[in-house]
Protein backbone atom coordinates (compact mmCIF):
# COMPACT_ATOMS: atom_id res chain seq x y z
CA UNK A 1 0.00 0.00 0.00
CA UNK A 2 1.34 3.52 -1.03
CA UNK A 3 1.24 6.13 1.53
CA UNK A 4 1.04 4.06 4.42
CA UNK A 5 1.13 6.35 7.57
CA UNK A 6 3.28 6.02 10.88
CA UNK A 7 2.70 7.32 14.01
CA UNK A 8 5.65 7.66 16.30
CA UNK A 9 4.30 6.95 19.95
CA UNK A 10 6.45 7.32 22.78
CA UNK A 11 6.45 4.18 25.06
CA UNK A 12 8.00 3.07 28.24
CA UNK A 13 10.78 2.11 26.62
CA UNK A 14 11.39 4.73 24.25
CA UNK A 15 9.74 6.09 20.86
CA UNK A 16 8.35 3.24 18.71
CA UNK A 17 7.40 3.97 15.00
CA UNK A 18 3.64 1.51 14.29
CA UNK A 19 1.61 1.75 11.03
CA UNK A 20 -1.49 3.83 11.39
CA UNK A 21 -3.66 0.74 10.73
CA UNK A 22 -3.28 -0.35 13.78
CA UNK A 23 -4.29 1.97 16.14
CA UNK A 24 -7.71 1.55 17.06
CA UNK A 25 -10.43 4.12 18.66
CA UNK A 26 -11.96 3.17 21.82
CA UNK A 27 -14.74 6.04 21.51
CA UNK A 28 -15.43 5.29 25.56
CA UNK A 29 -11.93 4.64 26.57
CA UNK A 30 -11.25 1.77 28.94
CA UNK A 31 -12.28 1.57 32.37
CA UNK A 32 -9.88 4.33 34.81
CA UNK A 33 -8.72 5.99 31.51
CA UNK A 34 -12.08 6.69 30.02
CA UNK A 35 -10.14 10.17 28.46
CA UNK A 36 -7.65 8.19 26.55
CA UNK A 37 -9.40 7.15 23.48
CA UNK A 38 -6.39 6.00 20.92
CA UNK A 39 -4.21 2.65 21.29
CA UNK A 40 -1.89 0.75 18.97
CA UNK A 41 -1.60 -3.20 19.28
CA UNK A 42 2.11 -3.86 18.99
CA UNK A 43 3.20 -6.90 18.61
CA UNK A 44 6.55 -7.80 20.64
CA UNK A 45 9.12 -9.78 19.26
CA UNK A 46 9.83 -11.52 22.08
CA UNK A 47 6.59 -11.62 23.28
CA UNK A 48 4.92 -14.76 21.63
CA UNK A 49 1.10 -14.94 22.28
CA UNK A 50 1.29 -11.87 24.10
CA UNK A 51 0.83 -8.30 22.75
CA UNK A 52 1.27 -4.77 24.02
CA UNK A 53 -1.30 -1.87 23.88
CA UNK A 54 -0.07 1.48 23.69
CA UNK A 55 -1.68 4.76 24.43
CA UNK A 56 -1.22 6.71 21.45
CA UNK A 57 -1.29 10.19 22.27
CA UNK A 58 -0.47 10.25 26.72
CA UNK A 59 2.42 9.91 28.44
CA UNK A 60 3.60 6.29 28.79
CA UNK A 61 0.82 3.92 29.32
CA UNK A 62 0.58 0.36 28.04
CA UNK A 63 -0.79 -2.58 28.40
CA UNK A 64 -0.36 -6.12 27.78
CA UNK A 65 -2.86 -8.06 25.93
CA UNK A 66 -3.66 -11.35 24.68
CA UNK A 67 -6.10 -13.43 22.73
CA UNK A 68 -7.94 -15.62 26.28
CA UNK A 69 -8.22 -17.98 23.69
CA UNK A 70 -4.57 -19.65 24.18
CA UNK A 71 -5.12 -20.35 28.38
CA UNK A 72 -8.95 -20.96 27.97
CA UNK A 73 -10.24 -22.36 24.96
CA UNK A 74 -14.00 -22.18 26.50
CA UNK A 75 -14.00 -18.60 26.76
CA UNK A 76 -17.26 -17.45 25.43
CA UNK A 77 -18.94 -14.01 25.67
CA UNK A 78 -22.28 -12.17 25.82
CA UNK A 79 -21.97 -9.59 23.42
CA UNK A 80 -24.86 -6.70 23.34
CA UNK A 81 -26.17 -5.06 20.96
CA UNK A 82 -25.29 -1.87 22.16
CA UNK A 83 -21.45 -2.73 22.54
CA UNK A 84 -21.51 -3.78 18.60
CA UNK A 85 -23.11 -0.24 18.25
CA UNK A 86 -20.61 1.56 19.48
CA UNK A 87 -17.82 -0.09 17.29
CA UNK A 88 -19.79 -0.36 14.19
CA UNK A 89 -19.49 -4.46 14.35
CA UNK A 90 -22.20 -5.15 11.96
CA UNK A 91 -20.63 -8.61 11.49
CA UNK A 92 -19.50 -10.15 15.14
CA UNK A 93 -17.96 -13.18 13.60
CA UNK A 94 -15.33 -10.28 12.42
CA UNK A 95 -14.80 -9.15 15.59
CA UNK A 96 -11.38 -9.83 18.07
CA UNK A 97 -11.10 -10.33 21.28
CA UNK A 98 -8.00 -9.66 23.48
CA UNK A 99 -8.12 -9.73 27.40
CA UNK A 100 -6.13 -7.11 29.39
CA UNK A 101 -2.96 -9.09 31.14
CA UNK A 102 -1.79 -8.20 34.62
CA UNK A 103 1.92 -8.99 35.42
CA UNK A 104 3.53 -8.50 38.87
CA UNK A 105 6.73 -8.64 39.59
CA UNK A 106 6.37 -12.99 39.79
CA UNK A 107 5.22 -13.83 36.66
CA UNK A 108 3.91 -16.91 37.55
CA UNK A 109 1.57 -14.63 39.18
CA UNK A 110 0.17 -13.04 36.42
CA UNK A 111 -3.76 -12.97 35.81
CA UNK A 112 -6.24 -12.23 32.76
CA UNK A 113 -9.04 -10.03 33.29
CA UNK A 114 -11.62 -11.93 31.85
CA UNK A 115 -14.82 -10.15 32.99
CA UNK A 116 -13.93 -6.67 30.96
CA UNK A 117 -12.96 -8.14 27.68
CA UNK A 118 -11.71 -5.73 24.92
CA UNK A 119 -13.61 -6.19 21.53
CA UNK A 120 -12.22 -4.92 18.49
CA UNK A 121 -13.84 -4.17 14.86
CA UNK A 122 -10.47 -4.89 12.69
CA UNK A 123 -12.53 -3.18 9.57
CA UNK A 124 -13.21 -0.27 11.27
CA UNK A 125 -10.58 0.23 13.81
CA UNK A 126 -12.67 0.94 16.98
CA UNK A 127 -12.99 -1.17 20.20
CA UNK A 128 -14.69 -1.49 23.07
CA UNK A 129 -13.76 -2.99 26.53
CA UNK A 130 -16.72 -4.74 28.05
CA UNK A 131 -18.33 -5.58 31.18
CA UNK A 132 -19.47 -8.92 31.40
CA UNK A 133 -22.08 -9.96 33.98
CA UNK A 134 -21.19 -13.43 33.69
CA UNK A 135 -20.21 -14.46 37.38
CA UNK A 136 -17.92 -17.56 35.65
CA UNK A 137 -15.29 -14.76 34.77
CA UNK A 138 -13.53 -13.03 37.15
CA UNK A 139 -10.88 -9.60 36.83
CA UNK A 140 -8.15 -11.73 37.89
CA UNK A 141 -7.90 -15.06 36.39
CA UNK A 142 -4.29 -16.92 36.94
CA UNK A 143 -3.00 -17.61 33.58
CA UNK A 144 -0.76 -19.84 34.58
CA UNK A 145 -0.20 -23.43 36.53
CA UNK A 146 -3.80 -24.52 35.96
CA UNK A 147 -3.95 -28.09 35.87
CA UNK A 148 -8.03 -28.27 35.15
CA UNK A 149 -9.73 -25.69 32.84
CA UNK A 150 -13.19 -24.14 33.15
CA UNK A 151 -13.23 -24.12 36.75
CA UNK A 152 -12.95 -20.70 37.97
CA UNK A 153 -11.57 -21.45 41.57
CA UNK A 154 -9.32 -24.91 40.57
CA UNK A 155 -5.42 -24.49 41.45
CA UNK A 156 -6.06 -21.51 43.75
CA UNK A 157 -5.12 -23.13 46.28
CA UNK A 158 -2.03 -25.12 44.86
CA UNK A 159 1.51 -23.99 45.05
CA UNK A 160 2.94 -26.37 42.85
CA UNK B 1 -39.87 4.31 36.47
CA UNK B 2 -36.69 5.65 34.72
CA UNK B 3 -38.00 7.33 31.54
CA UNK B 4 -40.39 5.04 29.83
CA UNK B 5 -38.83 1.76 29.87
CA UNK B 6 -36.68 1.07 33.23
CA UNK B 7 -38.60 0.43 36.10
CA UNK B 8 -36.72 0.08 39.51
CA UNK B 9 -39.08 -1.56 42.30
CA UNK B 10 -37.84 -2.52 46.03
CA UNK B 11 -37.84 -6.70 46.04
CA UNK B 12 -37.07 -6.52 49.89
CA UNK B 13 -36.48 -4.88 52.67
CA UNK B 14 -34.52 -6.86 55.82
CA UNK B 15 -32.87 -4.70 58.24
CA UNK B 16 -30.41 -2.11 56.36
CA UNK B 17 -30.03 -4.06 53.12
CA UNK B 18 -32.61 -3.11 50.69
CA UNK B 19 -32.37 -5.38 47.57
CA UNK B 20 -33.72 -3.86 44.07
CA UNK B 21 -35.29 -4.84 41.27
CA UNK B 22 -34.49 -3.40 37.33
CA UNK B 23 -36.40 -4.38 34.50
CA UNK B 24 -34.56 -2.75 31.50
CA UNK B 25 -35.15 -2.97 27.51
CA UNK B 26 -32.26 -5.17 26.36
CA UNK B 27 -30.70 -1.98 24.42
CA UNK B 28 -29.96 -1.00 28.51
CA UNK B 29 -27.12 -2.16 30.40
CA UNK B 30 -27.65 -2.92 33.54
CA UNK B 31 -24.23 -3.45 35.78
CA UNK B 32 -23.31 -3.94 39.35
CA UNK B 33 -21.03 -1.05 40.63
CA UNK B 34 -18.54 -3.56 42.15
CA UNK B 35 -17.73 -4.98 38.75
CA UNK B 36 -17.02 -2.03 37.10
CA UNK B 37 -15.23 -0.75 39.85
CA UNK B 38 -13.12 -5.01 39.66
CA UNK B 39 -12.57 -4.12 36.44
CA UNK B 40 -11.58 -0.81 36.72
CA UNK B 41 -8.69 -1.64 39.49
CA UNK B 42 -7.45 -4.42 37.29
CA UNK B 43 -7.08 -1.90 34.57
CA UNK B 44 -5.12 0.34 36.78
CA UNK B 45 -3.08 -2.55 38.20
CA UNK B 46 -2.35 -3.68 34.68
CA UNK B 47 -0.92 -0.83 33.42
CA UNK B 48 2.15 -0.42 36.00
CA UNK B 49 3.26 -3.40 34.13
CA UNK B 50 7.47 -3.14 33.40
CA UNK B 51 8.79 -2.72 30.24
CA UNK B 52 10.51 -5.73 30.20
CA UNK B 53 7.61 -7.25 31.28
CA UNK B 54 7.59 -9.12 27.99
CA UNK B 55 10.71 -10.68 27.74
CA UNK B 56 10.64 -13.78 30.30
CA UNK B 57 6.69 -14.29 29.52
CA UNK B 58 6.72 -16.75 26.30
CA UNK B 59 9.17 -19.02 27.67
CA UNK B 60 6.89 -19.26 30.71
CA UNK B 61 3.46 -20.01 28.87
CA UNK B 62 5.14 -23.03 26.91
CA UNK B 63 4.98 -24.81 30.35
CA UNK B 64 1.04 -24.96 29.58
CA UNK B 65 1.68 -27.08 27.19
CA UNK B 66 -1.08 -25.60 24.49
CA UNK B 67 -0.53 -25.51 21.11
Amino acid sequence: MEGKKIVVIATKFGQIEVPEEHIYLFPEGILGFSEIKRYAIVQSPKGGPFQWMHAVESAPLSFVVCDPILFRPDYRIFVRREDIAVIHLDDISKGIVLVIVTIPKDPQEMTANLQGPLLFNPLAKLAKQLVLNDPTYTVRYKIIGRETKGEPDAGSDKTN
Amino acid sequence: MIGDEIEITVVSVKGEKVRLGIKAPGSVSVHRKEVYLAIKEANIEAAQVDAKALESLPDLFKGQGKS
